[in-house]
């Protein structure tokens, strides 16, 4: 055991900053993805709440199949089978591209559940003042349904970024792959994938405790809403216990 | 870029020396999603159980190793389990390394699944089956256990699905299962997307089953609770 940590005090200053600096392309990917699961999963959850019977179909074809296939198939299809028909991408898009394809399924899906946990008679309300259909939406249901879309959208953000891990399947420079590499130059696997895994534990759980919190407000204004309308505004001005 | 037709007539034309090599891979991957899953319920269990003693301890303890294993991408655990033992003189098949690798990870969320299942049931139960003279354990095995089952049953089924796709991470340390296969048919044909195409197929052929039961059983299941 000694022996074993004497090899982190000989070479940490000499594997750290190769590795915080892929640390960062995996938080740089992991965003990217985020933000193009979050952009494409909108639209998919209304097409499939709101869209005719083609798109419904359409849309639900692609959450299944995306949700019942492994995220490694994906991002091989995306980087490898691609470059097979002729469209060749470097491997950051191609991570980008399947993990945010990927979590657009997931993140329809918590999207729908967040706008139908919207009572109706809040759309119906805003129309009834003069609101278009798209107004309603915009500035009465969408903001309602965030509340309950934040929570598991912050889990799925922490999943997206553990996920980011097997792009190094296709040589992204991220931190997987980077270590990947670093094992082959110092052959000190179980030191440098215990780093690795300890630096992933330290991006995941302070975003983990961040989820919680969220998940803990959701819960309590709803606990708050389902009592007598004024205790909501008189417990505000209590401080939190 | 080759042509849309040109893609499935190849695609077609393989079929049948592609169908069984890759179909052999997708044995392998749902013995190791049963031997996974056989592993992560009885570790979720031992983990439920601790989290429920009285001794401080033992609680943080497996509360902490939740928290981490939840934190650590399975690729990650696996390479450690896979490269580092065998480092440290501990040479695993790829096959076992999986299944550990995986069923770590799947014992913290079975415990979480296992949990929520046992608190669904209301303390009173216990409490009256403690009153007619039963002891703790019998309470658990006749009358707690049984109610939770109901609660378990269906988020159990959805983590199989996960743990399916799951263990394609596998094929990165070479276990036979079906994306390793897929990957060394890619290597013998230079035809990736339509090996992919046809393996992501067949995964969703296994996993999607799996979703319909299971959303099927949340339904049944649900009925009076």
């Amino acid at each position: 055991m000694g022996a074993f940590l004497a090899a982190y005090g000989d070479s940490l200053a000499l594997w750290l900053p190769p590795l915080v600096r892929a640390a960062r392309v995996t938080l740089i990917v992991a965003v990217l993805s985020i933000g193009v699961g979050a952009i494409t999963g909108l639209p998919l959850a209304l097409l499939k709440l709101r869209g005719n019977r083609g798109l419904r179909r359409a849309a639900s074809f692609y959450i299944e199949v995306t949700r019942g296939t492994p995220a490694l198939a994906q991002l091989y299809i995306t980087y490898f089978g691609l470059a097979g028909i002729g469209l060749t991408l470097d491997n950051v898009t191609a991570a980008v591209l399947a993990l945010g394809l990927n979590a657009a399924a997931y993140m329809a899906e918590i999207y729908r559940a967040g706008i139908e946990s919207v009572h109706a008679g809040q759309r119906e309300a805003a129309m009834s003042l003069g609101m278009t259909p798209a107004q309603a939406f915009r500035f009465i249901v969408l903001p309602q349904a965030w509340r309950v879309v934040l929570p598991p959208g912050a889990n799925l953000g922490i999943a997206v970024l553990k996920d980011t891990s097997l792009a190094s399947a296709i040589a992204t420079p991220e931190l997987m792959s980077r270590a990947y590499d670093l094992v082959g130059q110092t052959w000190r696997p179980m030191h440098i994938y215990l780093l690795v895994a300890f630096m992933y534990l330290a991006m995941c759980l302070p975003l983990a405790q961040i989820v919680r919190r969220l998940e803990r407000g959701v819960k309590r204004s709803d606990v708050l809403a389902a009592r007598v309308p004024e205790a909501a505004g008189w417990r505000q001005r209590v401080p939190a216990a | 870029m080759i042509g849309f037709v040109g893609f499935w007539e190849i695609l077609f034309a393989r079929l049948p020396s592609f169908l069984p090599y890759l179909l052999r891979g997708a044995v392998v991957t749902l013995e190791i999603t049963a031997a996974t899953l056989a592993v992560a319920v009885i570790l979720g269990l031992a983990l439920a159980v601790m989290q429920r003693t009285r001794a401080r301890f033992v609680a943080t303890t497996a509360r902490a190793y939740i928290e981490v294993m939840r934190s650590i991408p399975v690729l990650t655990t696996l390479f450690v389990i896979y490269f580092g033992l065998a480092y440290l003189g501990i040479q695993l098949p790829s096959f076992v390394a999986a299944v550990i690798a995986l069923g770590m990870l799947g014992g913290s969320y079975m415990a979480e699944i296992i949990r929520a299942g046992l608190d669904a049931v209301h303390v009173g139960q216990r409490e009256a089956a403690m009153s007619l003279g039963m002891t703790p354990t019998q309470a658990m095995r006749f009358i707690v256990l049984p109610q939770a089952l109901r609660v378990i049953v269906a988020p159990t089924a959805n983590y199989t699905i996960g743990l399916l796709k799951d263990t394609a991470i596998v094929s990165t340390v070479a276990a036979p299962e079906l994306l390793f296969a897929a990957k060394t048919l890619v290597s013998q044909t230079i035809l990736p997307m339509q090996v992919y195409v046809l393996t992501a197929s067949i995964y969703f052929l296994m996993s999607w089953p799996l979703a319909r039961a299971a959303r099927h059983l949340e339904i049944r299941l649900s009925r009076g609770v």
